[in-house]
């Protein structure tokens, strides 16, 4: 057994503790003492009068209820195809035989080496030619599955012991219904991570959504407000308080899931 | 591994199907597209699609100051990844303590990463504003004039550096968490019982056990600086774009003002930067679990 900590490190730690908790929240606090401050205060000030006239100004001159509302319906769809699509590509790839698994698992893998950020222009005009421009389904479909998803379930679905599988098939399962009543139930907690993660990046994706979407009815929340950062630039308190909206509902639906937040899938990451 | 049930052979195939489409038009075949519009002249009005022209946007782009800024910016923004790791790893480390709130300091920490990039970069913009914010604010307490943190380079680029840290150290510290947790307990109490102290400990036992980890995220946190774009766009709005780094460059070209083959040849030049980080990625991962496909 290590010897007890010593007073000294213990007094360290919750001096770490305490300045790291305070950098993860403290700008996102300030931002939002400013955003309750009625236009033309000191930034750097606590209100002593403070007004939700921002928030009401940004929600209507500002347009953010279809972005919200987009933002909601990607955000749901996203995530619910990344699982049920990552979940059934990788069935065959963890549990059967077939000609050119390996090689369909490789050019699986290799489409993460392949970043977004360079390939925009050739999916843009894929869009394009597929009719889809300016429609949230532009912003859904590529990317509706991830390379990573595939390799996160299939280590989950590898794990499972044969043993169950063959019991179901004797029950007289098909494939898709050990699927269902096998794998899918028995992996909960690595669906779950995926979706969480799934839900985060659509919520906070900007490029994409900046590069498909052009009418103002069809924006992301993040895209809106960037709109509002340019168009309200003399009252950018408009934009501050847009960006705490935004923010509320990522953060509930994450509190609400933080279960899910083991470190022990992130080792799955590590691997990856 | 794959047990050997009877199954139709299309069965497998079909399960793939989805997955496989979706990721061989948008990214396999993109990325082929990319490679060709990169020899060609292509913008929003050509007709008759992209015309072949060779390697001229090369030659263009080698000739742009503009593109060796970018690139060169994009380079320098590779100095947040140390920065990241010390961070984050220090993070891992106290909430690893299990100090009372251990689990609630972890839940806190990874806030920063489910916050929406734009609003990390506007929470540092108003934080960082020249006029009022509040480091400006705190640096005049202590004498020290205006910083034009988000008006003149390099300070925009080191304030986009600082929301791509704030907003990575917390997962970052999830994967070096895990790898912390992985260490076994047996190594850590023999060295002490052979009397290291903590930091013999730590130097001699958890860093080597730790050392896959820290190379993973050295790569990662690199490739993910080379491909920055939000928190650059937002936070160095209004600084002329050969002052920002090479995706935003990307986005000028191809957005605004509509040249697909010089975008797609700027693409394919950090593809292939990027390319170099992810193999010596692999090298490092097959050496790291020869058992791992």
């Amino acid at each position: 057994m290590l010897d007890r900590r010593p007073t000294w490190l213990t007094i360290t730690l919750y001096v770490s503790a305490g300045l790291l908790a305070g950098l993860a929240i403290g700008p996102t606090l300030f931002l939002l003492l400013v955003a309750l401050q009625p236009s033309g205060s000191n930034l750097v000030s606590i209100p002593t009068q403070p007004t939700l006239a921002n928030f009401r100004q940004a929600w209507t001159d500002g347009d953010l209820t279809w972005p919200f509302v987009n933002s909601v319906i990607v955000t749901v769809v996203r995530s619910l195809l990344n699982v049920f699509l990552a979940a059934l590509a990788a069935y065959p790839l963890a549990r059967m035989n077939f000609r050119g698994r390996n090689v369909l698992f490789v050019v699986i893998l290799a489409t993460m080496m392949i970043p977004e950020q360079v390939i925009v222009v050739p999916m843009y005009r894929t869009i394009i030619s597929m009719g889809l421009a300016d429609s949230l389904i532009a912003v859904i479909i590529p990317f509706s599955v991830s390379a990573f998803g595939i390799f996160m379930c299939r280590q989950a679905f590898a794990q499972i012991p044969a043993s169950l599988e063959e019991a179901a098939r004797m029950d007289g399962c098909s494939s898709f219904g050990v699927w269902r009543h096998v794998m899918l139930p028995l992996s909960a907690p690595t669906l779950a991570t995926l979706a969480l993660f799934s839900m985060i990046g659509a919520w906070s994706e900007l490029l994409w959504p900046l590069v498909v979407l052009q009418s103002k009815d069809n924006f992301t929340l993040p895209v809106a407000i960037n709109q509002l950062l340019g168009e309200f630039a003399t009252n950018p308190r408009m934009a501050y308080a847009g960006a705490v909206l935004a923010l509320i509902p990522i953060i509930v639906a994450f509190i609400a899931a933080q279960k899910w937040l083991k470190p022990g899938l992130f080792a799955g990451a590590v691997k990856g | 591994m794959a047990s050997p049930i009877r199954q139709r052979w299309f069965t497998p195939y079909a399960f793939l199907a989805p997955a496989i489409a979706v990721l061989g038009v948008f990214f396999l075949l993109a990325m082929v597209q990319v490679l060709y519009y990169s020899f060609t002249r292509y913008t929003p009005f050509s007709v008759d699609g992209p015309r072949w022209v060779g390697l001229e946007n090369y030659r263009r782009l080698l000739l742009t100051e503009r593109f060796w800024f970018c690139l060169g910016n994009s380079f320098l923004y590779l100095l947040v990844t140390p920065a990241l790791m010390a961070l984050s790893l220090w993070a891992a480390m106290v909430v690893e303590s299990a100090l009372r709130w251990a689990k609630g300091l972890r839940l806190v920490l990874f806030l920063p990463v489910v916050t929406p990039t734009i609003v990390a970069a506007i929470a540092w913009a108003v934080v960082l504003r020249e006029d009022g914010g509040l480091i400006n604010t705190m640096l005049g307490l202590v004498g020290i004039d205006r910083v034009p943190w988000l008006t003149e380079p390099p300070f925009t680029l080191i304030s986009a550096m600082f929301v791509t840290l704030w907003k990575g150290f917390g997962f970052y510290m999830m994967v070096f968490l895990a790898g912390l947790l992985a260490v076994p307990k047996e190594l850590k109490e023999a060295a002490a019982i052979d009397g290291a102290s903590r930091f013999g400990v730590f130097r001699h036992v958890t860093l080597p056990a730790l050392w896959p980890v820290l190379t993973l995220v050295f790569i990662i946190s690199s490739i993910s600086a080379l491909k920055v774009f939000e928190e650059i766009y937002v936070t160095a709005r209004g600084v002329p774009v050969e002052q920002q780094t090479a995706v935003p460059l990307i986005y000028l070209e191809a957005f605004e003002k509509g040249d697909y083959g010089m975008a797609s040849a700027i693409g394919i030049t950090l593809f292939l930067i990027i390319l170099a980080f992810s193999l010596v990625n692999l090298r490092l991962s097959s050496r790291r679990d020869p058992a791992a496909t």
